[in-house]
């Protein structure tokens, strides 16, 4: 697969000075100021490079030049405000800025996918808003009538950059994994306004192999292989909500008892210092059955699930460490450590229903789950799971807030391992 | 010569005593549906003829007639789809296999939700054709989307029972073999008993009766019927149908009547749902829903039986491979026996009807209230006999009106 057009360049060094981090917000307003005045002429110029490409099949290197710088400031700004780069970004989009995009030369592009592609950034859109974070209007309908209601979705970007805000002030460094986490949704940012203002015809990719170049490869006590093809049952596919419901069902009852004996090994632990072996098996056959369901429901895995949460068992699978010693003090506060952790999972959590959602219509109509979502899914998947791990005293490793390598993703498609074979 | 003969007389001891099981079991069999079948309904009771022009105007009866001729046709065609798709599932469903990684039971459970789950598919066009004719006559306005999406959504319960049966199914079949359905039939019955139990509070958007007089009627009913203190709700269900209903739910504990608000709109007056709420008392004073766990059992006996010995060449339902064709063999039996649920659910709605009759003295009240059922619900008030066969699930508005009439008829002390 050739390289991505649009690419993130990083070379931050996640040091922070305490003074700027928590002026963040007011240091930025200049920046905004001008980012409105130029997005006035990014607009402008976005219509006439779509007409221009459209009739010329390419589109013309002035403007191309023109809104690619725009994207390239903006990733400036939104770096420096959420914290993914340090230094005072310049006004004019300079490269060489810590967190950068580059943008390849303008190439012909298909006319069709030029004229429809403000219905065609749609999915991107929402890929998009899901990683950034979106608020919500609505409507409820209570007794009193009709009611207007306004929540906001953390996405991986804003949850990260509020983490790592607290983080940076404390320890003038920015966590590397909240900053690939914030460059993660930069990135793929900077793809999908390339794509909207038709400065390439390659669609976005979400992957976040693909968007930040490379992720650290990691060994954790708990970790996540992927080794699932892409190829899924159209039939399983459609239904996949109600044939999810006895596993939800199970879910729930095991979730039950896991909590009392979860609650025993918190217990044990704060005692032996270590989480009894029969109790970690328990709580790992319901880590893993956990992980079987969610791969299952979200499409990143394609058969149904056993019951059981047997190991090896799923193409979608959790390793998980025999019990080690844990400290005694992040035990006793696990709850209140796991907050951050939590936070941000629920931020993931939205990331990975999102690519289900747009690989559930992909794979409806194609048969097939697409790369990009898949892996996109896999990597918030993999976070949560690790999140839940840690609560249920599994391990005391905090769980890496960024993308990490993903065990499978990389390789080639294979036959979905254990399938019933009678 | 003379081991031959003892193994051949050995074989008929069996053969024998096999045989007087099965007769002992038929016999056990007949014993419990007659106790079944028992009613407070006067046995022998002549019931005039009744002829419903005496009630509904030419045009209702045509109308009517033509309404749930549709209804009927359409849930006729759905069946037959059902059997099909059933069928073509029993051949191939076991393709779908490649599609689990749930081992053997796990994986039945979802050749079990497939099957059903293409059943859903084939039916949506006579689910839609349905709600078109009941919008199109007023009976119901609940829009396309909203119908395709809730019994979407509705799949999802349905496929939770069809996991949990055929979890104990298999897991059963593959500790017992052959002899599989002679515990599951009893742990069915069981289950059967606990949903009954707890169905009442799986009935959506209830609330207490708030009409004081309608409630304190409901209380004396209760009384009068043997069944004090039994809890009357009201079920909202006005946005999306119009025509009245009631239901008796729960057992013991849990036991309930469920009036829907299309009842309480002012279409009905206070002594026709006393009659409503009489008639639902009925069937709770009458154990007709622990009876009907009781017919349950005698259809499950033979029917998992049957199973049992059809899936023996797909090497018994202890296989997933069996599920599709033990679906199909399941759904089969139970629309072959559509005729004998019909008959019991007509036989209990007779008793309810009486019941109510002996509760409020208000034959020529009931009489009104059917009526107007009719004229609410645009139910033809004697339909041709394949339908009333197959899908009358109360007797017609005729045979109820009789019944009002054989009351105020009855001898003295009936």
């Amino acid at each position: 697969m050739s390289e991505h057009p649009v690419r993130l360049v990083i070379t931050d060094d996640l040091r922070r000075k305490r003074l700027t981090v928590f002026f963040r917000l007011f240091l930025v307003i200049p920046h905004y100021v001008w980012l409105a005045i130029w997005g006035i002429g990014a607009f402008f110029a976005a219509i006439g490079n779509w007409v221009a490409t459209l009739v010329a099949g390419r589109p013309p290197a002035g403007l191309h030049d023109f809104l690619a710088l725009y994207v390239k400031y903006a990733t400036h700004v939104y770096a420096y405000l959420w914290l993914a780069a340090d230094p005072y970004p310049p006004f004019d989009g300079r490269p060489g800025y810590p967190v950068d995009v580059e943008i390849a030369a303008p190439e012909r592009q298909p006319r069709l996918t030029v004229a429809f592609r403000l219905i065609l950034v749609l999915p991107a859109l929402l890929l998009a808003g899901s990683l950034l974070g979106a608020p919500n209007f609505g409507y409820s309908r209570w007794r009193t009538g009709n009611e207007a209601t306004f929540n906001y979705a953390f996405g991986i970007v804003h949850a990260a950059a509020f983490l790592g805000w607290f983080a940076s002030v404390a320890w003038r460094r920015m966590p590397h994994g909240l900053r690939d986490g914030v460059a993660w949704g930069l990135g793929y940012g900077a793809q999908v306004w390339a794509y909207l203002f038709v400065l390439t015809s390659r669609y976005p990719d979400s992957d976040p192999e693909v968007v930040l170049g490379e992720v650290p490869s990691r060994s954790d006590p708990i970790s996540v292989e992927v080794r699932d093809d892409l190829r899924r049952s159209r039939l399983t596919v459609f239904f996949r909500l109600p044939l999810v419901f006895p596993h939800l069902l199970w879910l729930t009852l095991w979730g039950v008892l896991s909590l009392f004996v979860v609650i025993a090994s918190w217990a044990a632990t704060l005692v032996r210092g270590r989480p009894p072996a029969a109790l970690h098996r328990f709580l790992s056959a319901y880590l893993r059955y956990q992980a079987h369901v969610y791969a299952f429901i979200s499409l990143i895995a394609n058969p149904f699930p056993g019951f059981a949460g047997s190991a090896g068992s799923y193409p979608a699978e959790v390793a998980i460490d025999a019990p080690q010693r844990q400290n005694r003090w992040t035990a006793a506060f696990r709850l209140l450590l796991a907050v951050p952790a939590w936070f941000l999972a629920s931020a993931y959590g939205v990331v990975l229903w999102t690519a289900a959602l747009l690989g559930w219509f992909a794979a409806l109509v194609t048969g097939a789950m697409p790369r990009r979502l898949r892996n996109t899914g896999a990597h918030a998947f993999r976070y949560v799971i690790q999140v839940n791990g840690y609560l249920l005293l599994l391990t005391d490793a905090y769980p890496y807030g960024g993308p990490c390598r993903v065990p499978g993703l990389a390789d080639e498609p294979s036959q979905s391992p254990a399938p019933f074979s009678g | 010569m003379s081991e031959l003969r003892a193994r051949a007389e050995g074989r008929g001891a069996v053969l024998a005593l096999a045989t007087l099981a099965v007769l002992a079991t038929c016999a056990l069999w007949a014993l419990a549906a007659h106790e079944l079948w028992r009613s407070t309904v006067p046995a022998g009771l002549p019931l005039p003829h009744v002829d419903a022009r005496r009630f509904f105007s030419a045009s209702f009866l045509r109308r009517s007639s033509s309404y749930d001729r549709f209804i009927d046709v359409d849930g006729l065609l759905a069946s037959l789809t059902l059997l099909i798709v059933l069928a073509l599932y029993a051949r191939r469903g076991h393709r779908l296999m490649r599609e689990s990684a749930a081992g053997r039971i796990g994986t039945g459970i979802l050749l079990g939700m497939l099957g059903f789950a293409l059943v859903w598919l084939a039916e949506v066009p006579f689910g839609l054709a349905a709600v078109w004719w009941e919008r199109r006559h007023h009976t119901s306005h609940q829009g396309y989307a909203a119908s395709l999406i809730d019994s979407f959504l509705s799949l999802g319960s349905r496929f939770v029972f069809v996991a949990l049966a055929l979890a104990i199914a298999m897991g059963l079949a593959g500790a017992l073999r052959r002899s599989w359905w002679l515990v599951a039939t009893p742990l069915f019955a069981a289950l059967a008993l606990l949903s009954s139990l707890l169905s009442p509070y799986l009935i959506p958007k209830t609330h207490p009766l708030r009409n004081p007089a309608i409630a304190a009627d409901a209380r004396a009913l209760a009384a009068t019927e043997g069944v004090a203190g039994t809890r009357v709700l009201v079920q909202t269900v006005s946005r999306s149908v119009t025509a009245p209903n009631a239901e008796a739910a729960g057992i013991g504990p849990t036991r309930r009547v469920v009036l829907w608000d299309t009842l309480l709109d002012g279409r009905f007056s206070r002594r026709e749902i006393r009659v409503v709420t009489a008639h639902e008392l009925g069937h709770i004073a009458h154990g007709h829903l622990l009876r009907r766990v009781g017919w349950l059992v005698l259809f499950l006996l033979p029917a998992t039986a049957l199973v049992a010995l059809l899936t023996r060449g797909r090497g018994g339902l202890g296989r997933p491979e069996a599920v599709p064709l033990a679906l199909f063999l399941f759904v089969a039996l139970q629309l072959l026996t559509l005729p004998l649920w019909t008959l019991v659910s007509r036989h209990e709605e007779t008793e309810a009807d009486w019941s109510a009759l002996q509760a409020t003295h208000e034959p020529a009240t009931a009489r009104a209230l059917f009526t107007r059922l009719a004229s609410t619900s645009l139910s033809d008030p004697d339909p041709p006999a394949w339908s009333y066969v197959l899908y009358a699930d109360h007797p017609t508005i005729a045979q109820r009106i009789a019944l009002t009439e054989a009351w105020q008829a009855r001898p003295p002390g009936r």
